[in-house]
């Protein structure tokens, strides 16, 4: 007989994130079908996810924008292999230049046949047009953007 | 009194997979850390510090490193700092060993890295929790979708192929089976790289790292330390960290390491390199995913924009080479978390030390570097610059 050689271990736990002022209004920009940037007064960069503050200048950012719910996918992969808890693949995440922001949004992103692996890559070349699809129940959350489809 | 700060130490344990893992989490760290004193010529009672590594959440601990210290068998009253900076820990598990002994307070100090995904039964799903929590966790991507990202990017920018990407695979491999504490020591050609499972595109099962379970240690040393020794120690020349904005989306161009490329500037003029391709004798990258090691080349001065797997092929970062890249087969053989994070600075050490495994040892080497990275996007990097500093020249 051999000897024991695992126990299992489990975590379960909840917990409450406060989203603060920043953040708080980029939810409700959302829930109302809006997508809200702010910009640093110093290097005039737009950040979407809004900050509260400038990573590189060290200032409170200030000036609120509402971006178009369109722009180009810069990048993206193809989740075929998923994880536990996560969306059952294959999906596609990428990360969107909405026009005016100077951050990509990171966002799931349809329209792909996933038939064939070694065509995906070139349905959606790089800046392929890509539009925000709004989840019927918004609840002030990044998924109220149910994904993004490909535009035109 | 500032003192500069030397390696005279270094203990790695052999790897294998969790499965076939029989030492738990602790004897591999005691074995590595005993292994680390034993190779500097130290007794445990001189240390006089230890810097202890692991990421919460991901090893079903919390401050796990207190504990494992604890019970090292080094001494009772040993002082303690523990990292927790995520995929950067171990890179930075020297640099904090460094700056104790730099600032003269301390004279022997103990880094130490464990395996941080022995037993996460999906470690994806644990990854995910490491992305930036409500606007990016909720997407679904764990390390290896974010990986990725940059990949894809790379490709999209010079037209790099799976073929191109896969030698580079297979380059590591043919370096591993040669290296005795690596984790993957078998070969493996690109067709079987290329048809390999795909997991996120581009990057198919054999692309990325494997999920191991060793341990590292260091002893970061005073050059009064490093002079009583009759063998060469690893001075460390200069050493520097850089960070991005922790956002995924907040990389502006995932086709080039921009962090990488300004921390190196940084590292370079505090250490006088000049000519990196010239200077290097030998160069550890923390590369678990097959893009990253051509991107750091680039980013690192080696080569321009694009032509990183290029040089690869061009047999340069081969033993042999001009520039011996990895010859420890690299994270992409071998990753077991923090130990992995800390190998580059491990092995660079035991180049210029003269003291790698004989069949990865660099001949003559006597200049190194050694780099890390860490965060969901690898939005954080380090880089340290190790010289051989012999007996003699020691004051």
């Amino acid at each position: 007989m051999t000897s024991p050689l695992t126990q299992t271990v489990h975590w379960d736990l909840t917990y409450d994130v406060h989203l603060g002022n920043t953040w708080g209004r980029f939810m409700q920009g959302l829930r109302e079908q809006k997508i809200l940037a702010n910009t640093c007064p110093d290097c005039s960069r737009t950040f979407v996810p809004p900050q509260a503050y400038c990573e590189a200048c060290f200032v409170r950012t200030e000036q609120w924008t509402e971006l178009p719910a369109e722009g180009d996918l810069e990048v993206f992969t193809v989740v075929w292999q998923g994880f536990t808890g996560g969306p059952t693949p294959p999906y596609a995440v990428g990360g969107i230049r909405l026009a005016g922001a100077d951050t990509l949004l990171m966002h799931v992103v349809t329209g792909l046949d996933f038939s064939d692996p070694s065509t995906v890559r070139d349905q959606l070349p790089h800046g392929s047009r890509v539009r925000a699809v709004w989840a019927e129940d918004r609840t002030g959350q990044i998924l109220d953007i149910s994904h993004f489809e490909p535009a035109g | 009194m500032a003192q500069r700060a030397a390696v005279v130490g270094v203990g790695i344990t052999d790897a294998t997979s969790p499965r076939k893992q029989t030492r738990s989490h602790l004897e591999l760290c005691q074995e590595a850390a005993w292994a680390a004193v034993e190779h500097a010529g130290i007794s445990p009672a001189e240390l006089d510090g230890v810097v202890v590594g692991n990421i919460d959440g991901f090893e079903g601990t919390v401050l796990g490193g207190k504990h494992i210290t604890r019970l090292l068998g080094l001494g009772p009253h040993l002082p303690m700092v523990v990292l927790n900076t995520g995929g950067t820990t171990g890179g930075n598990l020297m640099q904090v060993a460094a700056r104790m002994v730099r600032a003269g307070t301390h004279q022997r100090v103990l880094c130490l890295g464990g395996p941080t995904f022995f037993g996460v039964r999906d470690l994806q799903s644990a990854i995910n929790t490491n992305s930036p929590m409500i606007v990016e966790q909720p997407l679904g991507m764990g390390g290896f979708h974010m990986g990725a990202f940059a990949a894809s990017a790379y490709q999209a920018r010079h037209g790099t192929t799976v073929e191109d990407l896969a030698s580079v695979v297979v380059a590591d491999h043919q370096k591993a089976a040669r290296n005795p504490y690596a984790h993957l020591r078998y070969t493996l050609t690109e067709t079987e790289v290329v048809e390999g499972i795909p997991l996120s595109s581009p990057l198919t099962q054999p692309m990325v790292c494997p999920v191991s379970t060793s341990a590292a240690a260091m002893v970061v040393a005073s050059d009064d330390v490093a002079a009583a020794r009759r063998t060469p120690s690893a001075l460390i020349r200069a050493m520097g960290t850089s960070s991005d904005p922790y956002l995924g989306g907040g990389k502006g161009d995932f086709a080039v390491m921009e962090n990488l490329a300004a921390l190196a500037r940084r590292v370079y003029a505090l250490a006088d390199v000049r000519d990196p391709r010239a200077e290097f004798d030998v160069v550890e990258v923390f590369a678990p995913y097959v893009h990253m090691q051509p991107m750091q080349l680039e980013a690192l001065g080696f080569c321009g924009p694009g032509e990183g797997i290029d040089l690869i092929r061009s047999g340069a970062t081969d033993a042999g080479g001009d520039l011996p890249t990895n010859l420890s087969g690299g994270p992409k053989c071998t990753n077991a978390g923090v130990a992995g994070e800390l190998a580059p600075y491990a092995y660079t050490a035991l180049q210029v030390m003269g003291d790698a495994p004989e069949a990865i040892q660099v001949p003559g080497a006597r200049t190194g570097l050694a780099h890390g990275t860490g965060g969901s996007f690898f939005q954080f990097e380090n880089l340290a610059v190790f010289s051989q500093l012999t007996p003699q020249e020691q004051r």
